[in-house]
């Protein structure tokens, strides 16, 4: 046998343990999931009745296009705000920063239920934002829970912490010299940051935007409890359809369809790291 | 050649391969065969555990745990345990449990009591899911009355009971509405403080829906699942939509029974559809404000009997059978009352006559509800037409 022969068989033999868990834990239950959603709702035969269903049915329709709504809006504002946060805390300085540093990762340490919960009686009608404005005159405030808004801030609130967490490393690891140097050949704050901090970050980006897209997407107890009655994100959706109505197979093809949004994304981000790889 | 350090490498991946394999299907016979053993021995022994999977809230936790100690106080052969899963996160679960183990062709689980309501008799029904029943088995049986047997086809026990009633800020509201068409214009004359909650969540909601649509009925279609029924509810979902824009914030459902009860506690609404149960045991803890009142309308909202199942797969049924004798016994329903405010699941005459007089304004009556699996092509439209109209 070749050592190179031999070399290979090592590395499938190590390979093999973690792609048998894959198989396990991901591959086959992905594959029962799109079989199941092929099978139609009688359980009689295989078709696309399922998907047929998901699409041409309004309400299911409005879901769809409302879950893709609320997912890109609070990823891009999510992104948005982490970057300005990050960009903040690694350039800025003083006292301010230092406790933004300390403080802004504690909502990860709270759990969802309790976190929507203080929504609520922050924002709620008779909430506290709604008492601490009283006193000013202000008697209605703007419909925030059971509402779009609520949602975007619900998942602006489970994001934040998190990607602003991710790029603060990946801004930490640009050296000051690169900073410096730029500034002393002349370039602007908007210069320095289209062209070293953005490009230097670019890859975390790409990781925190997936990361974000995925757990708005598959989000649930959130929307649950302060998201509308109709139209609805897809997880509460997926859940009202497989207990409340029993219609398991279309639920499948809801699982399988945000499957596909998912991978969607994951897409794109496999192919930036493969042509990041491939650059260096 | 291979060196040592491949050598050990390849032999720890192949370890690794064998031990996962291992716990693939090692690990299933190993806990099959423990359960085996468990049961013989518990036959020499002469004690059986049995579990008990429950859901809901605190509250039947708390019974539960009640219950079973006196009952293990008193019966040295039979043990229970109790499976508490707080409502809405694992309740719906133990019956896709269930419905799986059926579906996968098993012929044991661990699940040898359940309790739940007529929507899971009713999912399981089709599925062949749940033991049946019967005096000769359960003696106690006798105390329950026959017509909610009758309703269930003895495939579940009745052994609690509560109803939807009206739930009314008296501060606000001087004079309830007494009539279900009066409660109609009270919630057009008050836009924004009524609310019921999405009725997929919780029973309260479904209520007040199943009500509105079936008072255009006539009374013997509240138990029937005739698909031909489906056609008569126009009238009721057009009432619907149109109280719709009166209703808290012009249309918002909170979800689940406690959804409704918080913001009538927070003073948002001035009127609700609540449990009995729910809004008695909240009133007792202060966790609504005591100038909340209950009352019923006419026709009544539906209310009906929380359940106990036995799985036709659950290989204990004679413990479970002597548990659920001791359940049905006065003594123990009286436990019920007085922890869970609630109807017991026996004739009112069997109960002690103080607990009958404290209950007598409360337990004036409900209507039963069972649609079977038209419930869930209610639930169905009010979506798509109510809550997305």
């Amino acid at each position: 046998m070749s050592s190179s022969s031999k070399r290979g068989m090592l590395g499938l033999a190590l390979v093999i343990p973690s792609f048998l868990i894959l198989l396990v834990v991901v591959i086959i239950p992905i594959l029962y999931a799109v079989k199941e959603s092929l099978i139609d709702q009688q359980g009689t035969g295989y078709g696309l009745a399922n998907y047929i269903r998901l699409f041409t049915e309004p309400a299911m329709r409005k879901n769809i296009i409302y879950t893709i709504n609320v997912t890109l809006v609070s990823t891009a504002l999510t992104l948005v705000i982490s970057y300005a946060l990050a960009v903040y805390l690694r350039f800025g300085k003083g006292f301010v920063v230092k406790w933004i540093g300390r403080l802004y990762f504690v909502p990860m340490f709270v759990p969802g239920v309790i976190a929507t919960y203080a929504i609520i009686t922050m924002y709620g009608n008779h909430g506290w934002a709604a008492r601490l404005l009283l006193p000013l005159g202000i008697e209605t405030i703007p419909r925030i829970i059971y509402d779009y808004k609520g949602l975007v801030l619900a998942n602006l609130w489970f994001n934040i912490p998190f990607a602003t967490m991710l790029l603060s490393s990946a801004l930490a690891s640009i050296p000051n010299a690169v900073v410096e140097s730029a500034r002393d050949a002349g370039a602007s704050t908007l210069q320095l940051f289209g062209r070293f901090i953005l490009p230097l970050s670019y890859k975390t980006m790409w990781v925190a935007v997936t990361f974000i897209f995925m757990g708005i997407m598959g989000s649930f107890t959130a929307p649950f409890l302060i998201g509308a009655n109709s139209p609805q994100v897809l997880g509460v959706a997926m859940q009202q359809v497989f207990s409340s109505y029993q219609e398991t197979h279309t639920a499948s093809a809801m699982a399988v369809f945000m499957f596909l949004l998912c991978s969607f994304m994951g897409y794109f981000y496999i192919r930036t790291m493969v042509k990041d790889a491939d650059a260096s | 050649m291979f060196g040592k350090k491949k050598m050990g490498l390849i032999l720890s991946g192949v370890l690794s391969l064998s031990l996962l394999a291992g716990c693939g299907t090692g690990g299933n016979a190993a806990t099959a065969t423990g359960e085996a053993k468990d049961t013989k021995a518990g036959a020499a022994t002469g004690t059986t555990e049995i579990s008990l999977y429950t859901g809901g809230s605190l509250n039947v936790k708390e019974l539960w745990e009640t219950l079973i100690k006196d009952f293990e106080a008193k019966n040295d052969h039979v043990k229970v345990k109790l499976v508490y899963l707080p409502a809405g996160t694992g309740g719906a679960s133990t019956l896709d449990r269930l419905i799986a183990a059926k579906k996968s062709g098993q012929t044991d689980t661990d699940i040898d009591l359940y309790e739940g309501s007529l929507d899971d008799i009713t999912k399981g029904v089709g599925e062949k899911l749940w033991e049946t029943v019967d005096n000769a088995k359960v003696p106690n049986l006798a105390n329950v009355d026959e017509t909610y047997l009758k309703q269930v086809n003895n495939q579940a026990i009745p052994y609690r009971a509560s109803s939807v009633v009206l739930a009314y800020n008296s501060a606000k509201v001087a004079t309830p509405p007494k009539t279900a068409d009066e409660l109609y214009t009270w919630i057009r004359q008050h836009p924004g403080k009524f609310a019921y909650n999405d009725p997929s969540t919780g029973g309260s909601g479904s209520s007040f829906v199943n009500t509105v649509i079936y008072n255009f009925l006539p009374p013997e279609a509240m138990n029937s699942d005739d698909p031909t029924n489906m056609k008569k509810w126009d009238q009721g979902f057009s009432l619907l939509k149109e109280l719709g824009p009166s209703m808290y914030q012009k249309g918002v459902y909170p979800k689940k029974n406690q959804g409704t009860l918080d913001i009538l506690a927070s003073g948002e609404v001035d009127m609700v559809p609540a449990w009995s149960d729910m809004a008695l045991e909240q009133l007792a803890k202060g966790l609504l404000p005591d100038t909340v009142k209950l009352t019923q309308i006419d026709p009544a909202f539906t209310g009906g009997p929380s359940y106990l199942m036995v799985p036709s797969l659950s290989s204990k049924k004679e413990a479970t059978q002597e548990f659920l004798n001791y359940v049905l016994t006065p003594e123990a329903q009286t436990v019920v009352i007085n922890k869970m405010y609630g109807y017991p699941g026996i004739k009112w005459n069997l109960m002690p006559s103080e607990l009958q007089e404290k209950f007598n304004s409360v337990s004036s009556g409900y209507r039963s509800f069972n649609s079977g699996e038209l419930q869930q092509e209610i639930y169905k439209r009010w979506q798509s037409e109510v809550a997305g109209g």
